[in-house]
């Protein structure tokens, strides 16, 4: 009869022997495993995305200040609640060339006695009825920030799209960013709609 | 000869490709942030161009505005935050909850994104904005798609 050693020694060695023997774990399909995640969570998640129009609401005040405006530097868009544009008191059907009128109204310096004297005075203002459907309202904010942009975007040699694309983070970019903006202040004024 | 050189050839190993797609994995899992879609309101985002995108993400504080999807709650438009409906007078307080929960230097500095359906009335939405200029919480972002 064979005697089993019991001692702590063979029990190791015996263990050892066993490890030595043992194959590498295949790992091929690791590589499967992996893309199955990253599929799920391509598909899973959404890329969070906060793009969109921002504005600066007005400070909230219990009684209305009078603030004199020369009509000539108030460019009005208002909207009806059959979503219906009036444009410096002209009835429009579409936006079509509000962002080159908007931009030329800024940019007047002066010179169009109808115009803005300034492009620090000029402001841009919308104005919604209760009625209008945001989808139109953004529609206007859109052009007159469009037009606010080229602007801006003119002034330092790039297009719109590049100049609304600056990385605020990098000096050299963001001198470029606050360079187009200098003495153009984006005036553009929410009218609390009736 | 061809054939000679082809039969030749070692086979690419493939041993790297579970790191480069775990890599890759693991970008994805930083870089996208899970958020679950609204799922109580309809919300038919309108379209822009002239957008601008938000840098501080940690300042965005969402609100959503649409028809309820579940007719039991009716057809009217109504407001919801973090999936739960809210009235248009709560809204100040919902702002004031919302900048308590950043740090102090930067309550002010909270960026309020409006999530519309595009046929929301403006009437609605002015309301929102005269709740938010009540508490101060001023910044606000129209969340357009691109066109």
């Amino acid at each position: 009869m064979l005697q089993q050693d019991y001692s702590i020694e063979s029990i190791l060695k015996n263990m050892r022997s066993k490890n030595l023997k043992q194959e590498p774990i295949n790992s091929g399909s690791m590589a499967d495993i992996a893309f199955l995640l990253l599929i799920f969570f391509l598909v899973s998640t959404t890329l969070a995305q906060e793009k969109g129009l921002s504005l600066l609401l007005p400070p909230k005040t219990e009684e209305k200040i009078d603030v004199p405006i020369h009509e000539r530097n108030l460019y009005k868009i208002l909207i009806n609640s059959q979503n219906q544009f009036l444009i410096n008191n002209e009835p429009k059907t579409s936006l079509e060339g509000v962002k080159e009128e908007v931009r030329k109204f800024v940019m007047n310096n002066g010179a169009d006695p109808n115009l803005s004297i300034n492009p620090e005075k000029a402001i841009v203002s919308i104005k919604a009825n209760r009625g209008t459907e945001y989808k139109y309202f953004v529609e206007v904010l859109d052009e007159a920030k469009a037009a606010y942009y080229e602007i801006y975007a003119e002034r330092v040699g790039l297009t719109a799209e590049q100049y609304r694309a600056i990385n605020h983070d990098d000096p050299i970019e963001y001198d470029m960013y606050l360079k187009g903006k200098e003495g153009i202040p984006m005036n553009i004024s929410i009218a609390q709609p009736d | 000869m061809f054939r000679k050189k082809s039969k030749k050839q070692t086979e690419i190993t493939t041993a790297a490709l579970p790191d480069i797609v775990f890599l890759l994995l693991f970008f994805f899992m930083v870089s996208a942030t899970i958020r679950p879609p609204e799922e109580l309101l309809k919300t038919k985002l309108p379209q822009a161009d002239a957008i601008s995108k938000v840098n501080r993400k940690e300042l965005i504080r969402e609100i959503n505005i649409g028809i309820p999807k579940n007719a039991q709650f009716g057809t009217e438009p109504k407001i919801s935050v973090e999936s739960r409906f809210i009235d248009v007078e709560d809204v100040s307080r919902w702002a004031v909850e919302q900048k308590e929960s950043l740090p102090e230097n930067l309550k002010d500095h909270m960026i309020v994104l409006i999530r519309s359906d595009e046929l929301v009335h403006m009437g609605l939405i002015a309301d929102i904005q005269e709740e938010l200029k009540k508490v101060n919480a001023r910044k606000v972002v129209y969340r357009t798609l691109e066109e």
